[in-house]
């Protein structure tokens, strides 16, 4: 019974989606992968999450030397699914449009993700630090590959920012 | 040196300071109130503001959030005070020591304000209660 609403899903997304994404895989039974280009992810994620009615779980940010990789969790929960929706922005232009100032479920992680890898987000409305230090220097982005801990020293912090 | 003395001869009363400690330091500071180790019995007892305090408990390896506000709490503790380094993290930032947001153990964050601060140690991951109380008596022997 599951399987073969599984098999609907794959169906419906590969027909509505198919001139935007560069492959999608089923390996399991309830997990789709899907690898987008950039400027189509946004679009393909908004659809998703309000007219597929998937829920957001997560979106993840990793460094893959080439670029960085941002994966969206999304999960069908009636079908019980659970979607990925990956794509990698290349080092050479780090940015992507921001899906968070149309849905506020977006706007936190957007916000992590910038500040630990520095992919910019076009459009998003609150772009203040999350998680760093309000003094951590500014142009460091500690979850990158390339970052070692001797990049930012006690000279580098500025506490004048962190409002004591 | 007098000034010292006579400023250590009470009860001592203990500000609780957590700047970016896993928690399980906090949790165990609160084990010495229970009747099993029952402090208050000596006297030492925690209090609500670092104004009113002799003796200032950190716990947590600082990192860059927590250093200017640890250091202002420092500020606002009336001198002498007794700093107590508290945990593994407290002496030497523990586990967290190279990670990109540390900016190093209690003692150095707080010689760069004052180098003449008084500093106590308790090693442990957490720090026995019988520890705790040892460090408290050995600093209050050393001033």
């Amino acid at each position: 019974m599951a399987k073969k609403n599984n098999q609907k899903v794959m169906k419906n997304l590969k027909k509505k989606l198919k001139k935007d994404i560069i492959d999608i895989v089923q390996p399991r039974e309830n997990r789709i992968y899907m690898r987008v280009k950039p400027e189509k992810a946004p679009g393909i994620v908004e659809y998703l999450f309000s007219k597929y009615k998937c829920k957001l779980c997560t979106a993840s940010g990793m460094d893959m030397r080439e670029g960085i990789e941002i994966i969206y969790h999304l999960a069908k929960e009636d079908e019980n699914m659970i979607i990925n929706v990956k794509t990698l922005i290349p080092y050479s232009k780090l940015e992507i449009e921001s899906i968070g100032k149309k849905i506020k479920a977006f706007r936190w992680i957007e916000r992590e993700i910038n500040e630990m890898l520095g992919v910019k987000f076009k459009g998003h409305p609150d772009m203040r630090r999350l998680l760093l230090a309000d003094s951590f220097p500014k142009g460091k982005y500690p979850l990158r590959k390339n970052f070692k801990n001797s990049d930012v020293t006690d000279e580098d912090y500025d506490y004048e920012r962190s409002g004591i | 040196m007098d000034i010292l003395k006579k400023s250590f001869k009470k009860s001592i009363w203990v500000f609780h300071l957590s700047t970016a400690a896993c928690n399980n330091c906090d949790i165990e500071v609160l084990e010495l109130l229970t009747p099993k180790y029952d402090v208050e019995r000596f006297g030492i007892k925690l209090v609500g503001s670092p104004r009113h305090a002799d003796a200032l408990l950190v716990c947590g390896s600082v990192n860059a959030h927590a250093k200017p506000r640890f250091l202002e709490v420092y500020r606002q503790t009336p001198k002498p005070c007794l700093v107590v380094a508290f945990g593994s993290c407290g002496c030497s930032s523990g586990i967290f020591r190279d990670s990109y947001s540390i900016v190093g153990p209690v003692d150095k964050v707080l010689k760069e304000e004052d180098p003449d601060a008084k500093i106590v140690y308790i090693p442990g991951c957490p720090p026995k209660p019988e520890a705790m109380i040892e460090g408290i008596v050995k600093g209050l022997e050393a001033v």
